[in-house]
Parts: structure tokens; C-alpha cells; sequence
């Protein structure tokens, strides 16, 4: 069983298999229709030769049989022009008249026959064709048989039979292409709402769960497997949108708690046991901000067309890390370019990534070093430490979900650079890490620049 | 000096109340956009401190109907919401701050109080870190409670720093405050300026620490 991959070739093949066969038949037919019409004229023909001949059969008185031809039918038979041909036989079998040199029969003489009969006859290298008719003529029976040579029949008629099936071959065969052609050309143009359809399926992800396959100009026949796939769609949305909404809604829920709890401890008298648990608190606080943010981040549709400063950007995450770095006698410094650098992108999201790569930098730096943010005019941003550094089979991890190196330690969630290695995808920024060539680590985002 | 807390979770408003209280103020507490609007038309508070998820809607349509009717009162927007638009949206209803939860209540009264001092706003005009103090009404610095004289642009430089405390200001906002946007004006002025302060108060023993974050600005902080 041969497998069609696309309809187009499905089409394609039964068509010229239909076109073949269909040109075959056709030429058999038709060449079959002309050969019957063609032996009905000769048969006719003969008929009415024979019955001529014996018009001019008559008795004598002793009995006999004579035969008088007029000159033109005589002409018709004569031994040189060698196309026509007739004898006359009695109920006896014998030849009365023959126009064949031999004085022989054109066919076998049958006393049980019609009044009528088409024979056909070999004789020799010839084959003769022709009617026998019975007649009584005085009180006598005769067949008068009339035929005509078969080698030397008509040129003109047997030209016309022999050509026909070539003539009808080539006639048929080009029609039929152009149908064939015209078959695929309605079909391609049929089919172009579902290429268009498939485009729009190629855009839906886990971001872009709102897109639907359209279905206005959806042929009726597959409109009911595109609705299908539509409210599929639907569902899976449906799905992955209570499960975002969960976590959004957890996490929301968390907040008031932990506010009160944190209340609760900045208005505690023993300061002592407060300050350590307000920095659990604050990290649960950290813990549920992030997973905001993964949350929103999964929904997130990029604007195309927003732009964003990455200087400015930058030069606000260092303003805000900055109290955090100095309370941990670290220090941050903004170095680079000096004038604004626009890339494509989302601001706050911007902010974000940078945000993210810059706590994570001054965890990390060695207290008394300087967390350096580099921005540079072909749109990269780079965010140094001297920290430990990040060995080479570790780079890969570093950006897994709740992935960290020491799960021991405190106030580390495994998230921020999953925000940021997802920030990057939703810009099509490249993440690269590297480790300086004293101690620490060196993160750069290349975002795209915009063109102005 | 009286705030009205409007907050729908009880715990929390209890709590609020108490920290608030232990800063010296005093506290009325309500837990729908209904009762707000009607006491707000009635009586007159210092500040607002709002929630936004409220049982009857959402807080901000009361900051924006308050706004609406010219109503000034300082607004800080106390939320769970911290998404890409929410502090946006939030400053754009009228809020003039905005606490994502959990918040610290330290913060919450430092914010407050940065609000309170504002140009027409209530609260008294001295601004303290450690032992030194800047009294925003005659722009007389002291430490240790003697008066101080520096100059004219020490003296900008220094209130500046000192009304963002705990943040860092930068390059440009320090230049714009002292030269305003007239003339040149040289590309190290602020440096020359900062430089002086920190040695000005460093010789008079106040125990703060003006901190340079290359490339962003400046940043006053207690001396550790």
C-alpha cells in the first residue's frame, strides 16, 4: 500500500492514473465505435452489391441460369482492378458465375443459411470479406455472394481507423493534463487556510497560550478537526492557567501572613530574637517574591516594540543595591558607557534580570570588594564579582530552578538566575559566564540594540 | 498626629496600630472603601495607609476618588501585589509611596515620615542620623547638639543626602540641587562638594559616613 504524505500528491498520482486509464479506454472505445461503423458500411455495402448481381440473374427458357453484367458493374469486378469480387452458387454447391480467375466460390457454400449472411474468407495471401444473400430465381436457389479483398480495401477509411488511436491518444492526453493541472491549482488555493492556520499553530507555546487557529476560511470538511484542536487549546490554557494562578495566588497569600509576622517581631521587646528572625522572615519574603515573579514571567508577552535604556536600567539597580552591598561592607560601581544605550526590551524586566545578577554578585563578592556593572554601547551588560567564581561543570546548573551549589546555606533560593536565564529567552539575550582571571565570576546579557 | 489605617485583616491592623502607636502616633482603623470614604469627608488625618485588596474592592479606586476630589492627604499603599504594572498603576491612582508586604515597620514609619516632612505636610523639620542633626527650617546642621556653620552648598548637599536616607542620590540629582539647571557646570563640582562635606564632618566627629557609589551617586549612613 503506498503512503501519500501530502494530499496534493495523493491527488497528483490518482489523477494521472485516472488520465491513463481514462485515455486508454477512451481511444478503445472510440477506435471499437469506428471499426463496427465502418464493417456496418462495408457489410451494407456487400449486401447491396450481391443484390445488384442478382438483379441481373435471370432464367432462360431451358432452365439454366444466365448472368448479364452491365459494363459498369462488369468494370467493378474485372480481374485487373481485383477489389470486388461475386460468385453465384446453386443449392448444389456449384459455381454458376464467379468473377475469380479459379471459377471458385468467395465462401464455402452453406445450403442451411440465412437469407442474408456476413462471411469472411482467407484465400491465399488475401482475405475477402463480404455478404451471401439467397434468392430464388425462376425455380431455382441461389447464394450470390459479393466480397471485397480486404488488402485492397479503402485507403482512406482504413488510414482513418488506423490513425485514430494515436489522434485520440494525443488529443485526450493534453486535456486531461490541464485538468490535472487545474485540480492542483484549485486545491493548493483550498488548502491555503490551513498553511495560514499553521503558522499561527507554530507561534503557541507555553507563553502564547492565547492564540487560536482561525476558521472563518477553514474548508467545511477539516473545520471540524480545527475547532477540535481550538478547544484543546482551551483547555490546556484553562490548565496552564490555574496552575499559574496558583502559584500567583499562593504567593499572594503568603504576603499578609508574613507581614504580620513581621510586624509582630519589629514591635517585639527582646530585639535580640526579633533581628534573627526577622531575617527569616525576610527570606521567605524573598522566596515568595521570586516566585511572583517566575509566575509572571510565564505569562508574560513581550511588546515587540517596547525599548528600554540599559544604562538607565543598570544605573537604577545599582541606586537600589547599592544600601544592601554597604550594609555588608561591599561596595557596587557603575562603569562604561556614558551615554544611554536603547535595546529592544522591557524596562522593569531589564531591571529584573539585572536586579537578580547583581544580589546574587554581592552575596557572593568577598566583603571589601566592589561589585562592578559594566554596560557597553553594543547593548551588553555584565555584572562582576570576586566571589569563588563558577566552575566549568556548574554553569550549566546555575540556571536550573531552585539549583544551588551549597543547599545548606541561608537566604539562597535556587531563583534568581532562573529569572534571569528566563528574562533573557523572552528578549533572545545570550547569557554568558565566565570566571575572572583573579577570583570571581563575570555575567553578561547581550540584548538586541535598538535601531533607530 | 492622627493616621487612619485602612486594613481588612485584623492581625495585621491590630499590629500596625500598636507599632504606630509606639512611634507616637495615633491610629483609627477601618476595613472597607465604604466606611473610609465617609470618614475621610469628615475628619481629617495626617496620612493614609492603605491596603488594596479590600473586602468591598479595590483600594485604589478610593485613592483615585480622593485625588478626584483634590483631597491632598499623603496615601501610602500598603499591597501583596508586586507585578510589572501594579507600582505603576499604584503611583499613577495618586499614591505617593508604595510597600510591597511584608514590609518592615521601620521602613513603614521612615517612609511615613519622609511624606509627613514634605513642603505643607505636618511633621517636624529635623532630619537625624547618629549624632548628627539637620534642622530643615533655618538649614542649621548640628552633632552632638552644637550648631555647625558650613557653606552655603555643603549645607544643599548635606540636607539632600540626609532627606534621602537610606537611599543614594544620584550624581545628577545632587547637581541639579545645588546649581539648579542654570549654566555650566564643571564635570567634577559635585565630587569637589561631596569631598569637603565628608571632611567637614569628619573633622567635627559626626558619626556618619558619606559613601561614594562610583558611576551612580552618593550615600549618607551611621558610621559603622
Amino acid at each position: 500500500m503506498i503512503r501519500f504524505k501530502s494530499i496534493i500528491s495523493r491527488i497528483v498520482i490518482l489523477h494521472v492514473v485516472a488520465v491513463v486509464i481514462t485515455s486508454i479506454f477512451m481511444s478503445l472505445a472510440l477506435s471499437w465505435l469506428l471499426n463496427y461503423a465502418t464493417n456496418n458500411i462495408h457489410n451494407k455495402a456487400m449486401q447491396e452489391q450481391a443484390v445488384s448481381v442478382g438483379e441481373h440473374l435471370t432464367a432462360r427458357s431451358d432452365g439454366d441460369l444466365e448472368l448479364d453484367l452491365p459494363l459498369d458493374l462488369l468494370g467493378l469486378y474485372s480481374q485487373p482492378y481485383g477489389r470486388y469480387l461475386y460468385a453465384v452458387i446453386d443449392d448444389r454447391g456449384r459455381v454458376l458465375f464467379s468473377s475469380l480467375k479459379d471459377h471458385a466460390a468467395l465462401f464455402p457454400a452453406d445450403s442451411e443459411s440465412a437469407d442474408v449472411e456476413f462471411l469472411q474468407q482467407r484465400r491465399g495471401d488475401a482475405t475477402v470479406s463480404g455478404a451471401s444473400i439467397k434468392k430464388t430465381v425462376g425455380d431455382k436457389t441461389v447464394w450470390i455472394q459479393a466480397g471485397e479483398d480486404l488488402a485492397n480495401r479503402d485507403v482512406l477509411i482504413d488510414d482513418i481507423v488506423a490513425d485514430f488511436y494515436r489522434n485520440v491518444g494525443w488529443i485526450t492526453l493534453p486535456i486531461l493534463l490541464v485538468l490535472l493541472i487545474a485540480d492542483i491549482a484549485i486545491f493548493r488555493r483550498a488548502l491555503r487556510p490551513l498553511r495560514q492556520a499553521s503558522e499561527i499553530a507554530r507561534d503557541i507555546g507555553p507563553t502564547r497560550t492565547d492564540l487560536r487557529l482561525p476558521t472563518e476560511e477553514i474548508p467545511r470538511e477539516v473545520r471540524p478537526l480545527v475547532l477540535a484542536v481550538n478547544q484543546a487549546l482551551d483547555r490546556l490554557e484553562e490548565g496552564f492557567r490555574i496552575q499559574r494562578d496558583f502559584t500567583a495566588d499562593a504567593a499572594h497569600e503568603l504576603r499578609t501572613p508574613l507581614s504580620i509576622l513581621r510586624t509582630r517581631l519589629d514591635i517585639l521587646e527582646d530585639q535580640q530574637v526579633g533581628r534573627a528572625l526577622r531575617q527569616d522572615v525576610e527570606g521567605m519574603a524573598h522566596i515568595i517574591s521570586q516566585l511572583l515573579e517566575i509566575a509572571e514571567l510565564d505569562a508574560f508577552v513581550i511588546d515587540p516594540f517596547e525599548k528600554a535604556d540599559l544604562r538607565s536600567v543598570a544605573a537604577e539597580v545599582a541606586e537600589f543595591v547599592a544600601p544592601l552591598a554597604l550594609a555588608q561592607n561591599k561596595d557596587v560601581a557603575l562603569l562604561g558607557a556614558a551615554e544611554p544605550v536603547w535595546v529592544k526590551g522591557n524596562p522593569e524586566m531589564l531591571s529584573r534580570a539585572i536586579r537578580n545578577l547583581a544580589e546574587n554578585a554581592i552575596n557572593h563578592t568577598a566583603p571589601g570588594t566592589t561589585v562592578e556593572f559594566v554596560v557597553e554601547e553594543n547593548g551588553t551588560v555584565s555584572i562582576l564579582d570576586r566571589g569563588p567564581g563558577i566552575a566549568e561543570d556548574e554553569r550549566n546548573l546555575i540556571f536550573q530552578r531552585f539549583w544551588r551549589r551549597d543547599r545548606r546555606k541561608a537566604g539562597s533560593t535556587g531563583l534568581g538566575l532562573s529569572i534571569v536565564q528566563r528574562i533573557a529567552e523572552l528578549h533572545s539575550a545570550t547569557i554568558t559566564v565566565e570566571n575572572r582571571s583573579r577570583a570571581g565570576a563575570r555575567f553578561s546579557l547581550k540584548f538586541s540594540l535598538l535601531h533607530l | 498626629m492622627r493616621l487612619l489605617v485602612v486594613e481588612d485583616n485584623e492581625q495585621l491592623a491590630g499590629l500596625l496600630t500598636k507599632g504606630l502607636q509606639a512611634a507616637g502616633y495615633e491610629i483609627d482603623v477601618l476595613s472597607t472603601i465604604e466606611e473610609a470614604t465617609s470618614v475621610l469627608h469628615t475628619t481629617f488625618y495626617a496620612a493614609l495607609i492603605l491596603d488594596l485588596g479590600l473586602p468591598d474592592g479595590d483600594g485604589l479606586a478610593l485613592l483615585r476618588d480622593l485625588r478626584h476630589r483634590n483631597n491632598p492627604i499623603p496615601v501610602l499603599v500598603l499591597t501583596a501585589r508586586s507585578g510589572l504594572n501594579d507600582r505603576v498603576q499604584g503611583l499613577r491612582s495618586g499614591a505617593d509611596d508604595y510597600l510591597v508586604k511584608p514590609f518592615a515597620l521601620e521602613e513603614l514609619i521612615a517612609r511615613l515620615e519622609a511624606q509627613l516632612r514634605r513642603p505643607g505636610q505636618l511633621l517636624g523639620s529635623s532630619l537625624r542620623i547618629a549624632n548628627l542633626e539637620f534642622d530643615t527650617r533655618n538649614r542649621q546642621a548640628s552633632i552632638d547638639d552644637q550648631p555647625q556653620v558650613l557653606s552655603a552648598r555643603e549645607t544643599a548637599v548635606l540636607e539632600l543626602l540626609l532627606r534621602s536616607k537610606g537611599r543614594v542620590v544620584s550624581k545628577k540629582q545632587v547637581e541639579d540641587h545645588i546649581f539648579g539647571h542654570s549654566g555650566e557646570v564643571a564635570s567634577n563640582a559635585v565630587e569637589v562638594y561631596v569631598h569637603r562635606l565628608r571632611k567637614q564632618l569628619s573633622e567635627r566627629g559626626a558619626k556618619v559616613q558619606v559613601h561614594t557609589i562610583r558611576g551612580v551617586g552618593y550615600l549618607i549612613a551611621e558610621e559603622k
